[in-house]
Parts: C-alpha cells; sequence; structure tokens
C-alpha cells in the first residue's frame, strides 16, 4: 500500500460496507430497511449482562469469537481493492485466502464445544460436515482462476481478466464458488450450524454480550470478504470505466453481498443430507470439468 | 538469517513444543486435537519465519480442516471423549515411552549426524519458490505424489464400500 490516503479511504469503504450489510441482513429477515439497528444494537449487545454457561472451556470460549473475526479480517487483507493497494501482498495470495477461510470452521467448532451445550455441540459439528461439503467446490473453483493467472498474487488474477472476467470465462466455476461462498458464510440456505428455529441459535445459542457481538460482526466481515474475493476472482476487481479502482471494487463487492442476502430472503434453508450428497455427487465433479474446461482454453 | 528471523522461529519453536506438550496432558479429545493444531500452526508459522511461504501458508490451511476431522472421529469413537468421567485412555506406558524416546533420539541422531549441505544465502523469492514446487511436483516427485494420492483415492473407495449397508438379499 503506497498511499496512506487509499488506505484511509479503502478502510473507511470496508467499515461502511460492513455496515451497510448489517442493515441488509436485517433487511433479508424483516424486509425492512433500519438504518439506525445496527448501532443500536452494537450498544444494546456491549452493555447487556454476560451470562456464562456452566463448567464451559475458558481457553476455547474466549478463543472463539475472536479467532473467527481474525481469520475473516485476515483473508480480506490480501485482496486488492485498486492496482497498488493490498494490505498485503502476498505471493501465496489465493492460497492464503483459503486458509484464512478454514479457520472460520475452527472457531465454529471451538465454540460449539466450549459452551457446554447439546444445541451449541450440534451446531458445531455440523459446520464441520458442511466443511466438507463445501470447500472442495471452493477450492477447486479459486484453482482454475490460479491457472489462467499463472499465479497466486490475486493483483496478477485480476489483471488476467483485463479482456474477459472470469464469470464469463469460466460460469462454472463462479457458480460453485458463489454457493459454496453461501455455505462458507452460512447464509440461507445453508444456515444450519446456527440454524434458527432449529437448534435455537446454535452455535451461538450460549454466547452473550461482547463475545455474541464479536461473532456477529465476524460474520458480516466474512460475508464482506467472500464478496470481495468473488469480485477479486471472478468479477474483473477494480476494472471498470469512470470511477477510480476502489470505488468499483466497492460497489461489485456490495452488489454481491446484497445478491447473498437476496437469495437468502427468497430460499427456504435445505435439508442437511440432501446439501451433502449434491455437494459430493455433482459440485465436486462440475468443479473438476470447471478445471478441464480451463485447462483446454488455456492450451487453445 | 536476521536475528528477527531468528527470534520468531525460536518463540514458534517452543510454542510447537509446549501446545505438543498440552495434546498429552487433556482427558478430553477435542482439547487434544485443537491443541495439535495450535502445534502444527506453530510449526507453519517456522516455514514461514525461514521464508518458506507456500509451506507455511500451505500447513496451516491444510492442518484445520485435518485436525477438526480427527477430533469428529476421536468423538465418535472414544468411550470419554468429553474426558468427563476421568477414565484413564492410556495404556501400555512404558513401552510407549521407550519408543517415544527411542525415535526422539533417532530424530536428533539424524538431524545432527547428517551432511547438510551448506544453507543458502538468500532464499529464493516466494514466486520463484511457487515455480520450483511446481516443477518438482511435475517432475522428479511425481510418482512418489501421483503414488500416494491414487493409494488414499483407493483406501477412500474401499471405506465407502465397506461402510456402504446393502439390502439383503434373497436366498
Amino acid at each position: 500500500m503506497e498511499n496512506p490516503l487509499t488506505l484511509l479511504v479503502v478502510l473507511l469503504l470496508f467499515g461502511g460496507g460492513v455496515y451497510a450489510l448489517a442493515v441488509l441482513e436485517y433487511w433479508s429477515v424483516a424486509g425492512q430497511l433500519a438504518w439506525g439497528r445496527p448501532a443500536r444494537l452494537v450498544l444494546h449487545l456491549l452493555l447487556k449482562e454476560e451470562i456464562r454457561p456452566r463448567q464451559s472451556d475458558t481457553v476455547l470460549y474466549e478463543t472463539a469469537p475472536v479467532l473467527f473475526l481474525a481469520a475473516a479480517a485476515l483473508a480480506a487483507a490480501v485482496l486488492p481493492w485498486s492496482a497498488d493497494a493490498p494490505l498485503l501482498g502476498l505471493a501465496t495470495g489465493a492460497l492464503f485466502v483459503n486458509a484464512a477461510f478454514a479457520y472460520v470452521m475452527v472457531a465454529m467448532l471451538m465454540g460449539g464445544w466450549a459452551v457446554n451445550g447439546v444445541y451449541a455441540m450440534l451446531g458445531g459439528w455440523r459446520f464441520l460436515g458442511q466443511l466438507i461439503a463445501y470447500s472442495m467446490p471452493l477450492v477447486m473453483a479459486l484453482t482454475a482462476t490460479v491457472m489462467r493467472a499463472e499465479s497466486m498474487l490475486p493483483a496478477r488474477i485480476v489483471t488476467s481478466q483485463l479482456e474477459l472476467w472470469n464469470i464469463v470465462y469460466q460460469p462454472i466455476g463462479f457458480g460453485l464458488f458463489y454457493l459454496a461462498a453461501l455455505a462458507l458464510a452460512f447464509l440461507p440456505p445453508f444456515d444450519f450450524p446456527v440454524a434458527a428455529g432449529e437448534l435455537a441459535g446454535g452455535v451461538w445459542a450460549e454466547f452473550t454480550g461482547a463475545r455474541l457481538l464479536l461473532f456477529r460482526l465476524g460474520r458480516l466481515l466474512l460475508i464482506m470478504t467472500l464478496a470481495l474475493t468473488v469480485t477479486v476472482f471472478f468479477l474483473g476487481g477494480w476494472q471498470g470505466p469512470w470511477l477510480p479502482g476502489f470505488a468499483w471494487t466497492f460497489l461489485k463487492t456490495l452488489l454481491v453481498a446484497a445478491s447473498f442476502f437476496g437469495v437468502g430472503r427468497y430460499l427456504p434453508r435445505l435439508r442437511y443430507d440432501q446439501m451433502l450428497e449434491w455437494s459430493w455427487k455433482y459440485a465436486t465433479p462440475a468443479a473438476l470439468v470447471n478445471i478441464l474446461w480451463v485447462g483446454i482454453l488455456l492450451l487453445l | 538469517m536476521t536475528p528477527l528471523q531468528l527470534l520468531f522461529l525460536g518463540v514458534f519453536g517452543l510454542a510447537a513444543i509446549w501446545f505438543g506438550w498440552r495434546v498429552f496432558r487433556t482427558k478430553s479429545m477435542v482439547r487434544s486435537a485443537l491443541s495439535l493444531l495450535a502445534a502444527m500452526v506453530a510449526l507453519g508459522g517456522m516455514f514461514l519465519a525461514l521464508d518458506a511461504e507456500f509451506l507455511g501458508v500451505l500447513q496451516i490451511m491444510m492442518m484445520a480442516g485435518e485436525m477438526s476431522i480427527m477430533a469428529f472421529f476421536m468423538m465418535m469413537y472414544m468411550m470419554d471423549p468429553g474426558g468427563m468421567s476421568s477414565m484413564n485412555m492410556t495404556h501400555q506406558q512404558r513401552p510407549a515411552a521407550a519408543v517415544g524416546i527411542g525415535a526422539g533420539v533417532l530424530v536428533l541422531a539424524l538431524a545432527l549426524l547428517t551432511p547438510w549441505p551448506p544453507a543458502q544465502a538468500l532464499a529464493p523469492s516466494a514466486t520463484q519458490q511457487n515455480h520450483d514446487l511446481g516443477i518438482e511436483l511435475m517432475t522428479r516427485s511425481m510418482m512418489i505424489f501421483e503414488t500416494a494420492g491414487t493409494s488414499i483415492l483407493v483406501a477412500m473407495i474401499a471405506a465407502v464400500a465397506t461402510a456402504l449397508a446393502y439390502p439383503q438379499q434373497p436366498d
């Protein structure tokens, strides 16, 4: 990051985007845009009494929310907003994003186990099963974008899409990554680990106050980061006419995130076994076909 | 190697040993698996401190899924996975200790007695490392990885086949 002003703008946009997502999330549930609600909710959760479950595992209980937030933030750090603005330019960026996302699952599993409650534990183990469903399509779709760019540097992946965005070049990969991203952020129709109305909040059921706030903030950050990942890897990143690069990144990211919530608003929760079955029988083979497709296009 | 790198290498190394020790100091299978995960992440940190970016990130990524799935299987098969009833789950402690110490001495001897080639003054750039690793995997080490991959695939198919419940056949 060369210019401190760009850094400030990017951080402000990211924060503003996360706030907008909080508003959108409420819209996806209640159908109304309440702009002041997230701020009120933050105050409410900070002032609320902390209730600790009996015989909870202290270390895991305290680590889980922080790890969850950190994983989402770390993934965001390697993704570029404009030609000169990744916070961290890593030569293994695409792999690093995956590594950070893997710890979302670890944090959920930790949280589910730590609180010593049945619903929470079930939610945590469910998310582990969910990982087995979404991780292969997610990683293999990213691999195909890396193949095209011949580099794991996210900025290079954006410049590889100068002529044609990956959403057109490898539409199967985009579809798989989009669905896997929904599952990774456990958004409806894949919201099994927290499953409101079924597991009574699942992993988050026993967390209160500031720790619940960390989880919910982390989830919004995760959704923002995933939308940014879709933008960088499939939607041409900062490319676009007239506006500066980071503005395009911001607009595309917000649009993708809004579409995430839109999907959740109109689809019911899937059945757990169906999700696993479809993932293994159709999504993973489709991801392999996508790699083959990109390979053939590259050799032509 | 700069003093800062050496410092980080030492800190991550000590963390790996500490968490490795914690694995055996708890009766809860999940705590044990997560301690092992922390030890593995510390090893990944050591790779990063040694400028091996790809290996470090790969180690940190792979271990998250592997250790969690291992925790899940231990939960399923252990009689007291939460460590609630203070069941003793160790056995044959003396032979195990003897084998452990023996293996440790062997590894230490290998590390100390092997004539290592002189260390490179400067590690290649991360991009170059990725490139070199790819070439290595596709040339000299290809057979090894392909064989290992196929064996694992066959084992997975066999495991699924044995787990399937077949409908009863009429006599």
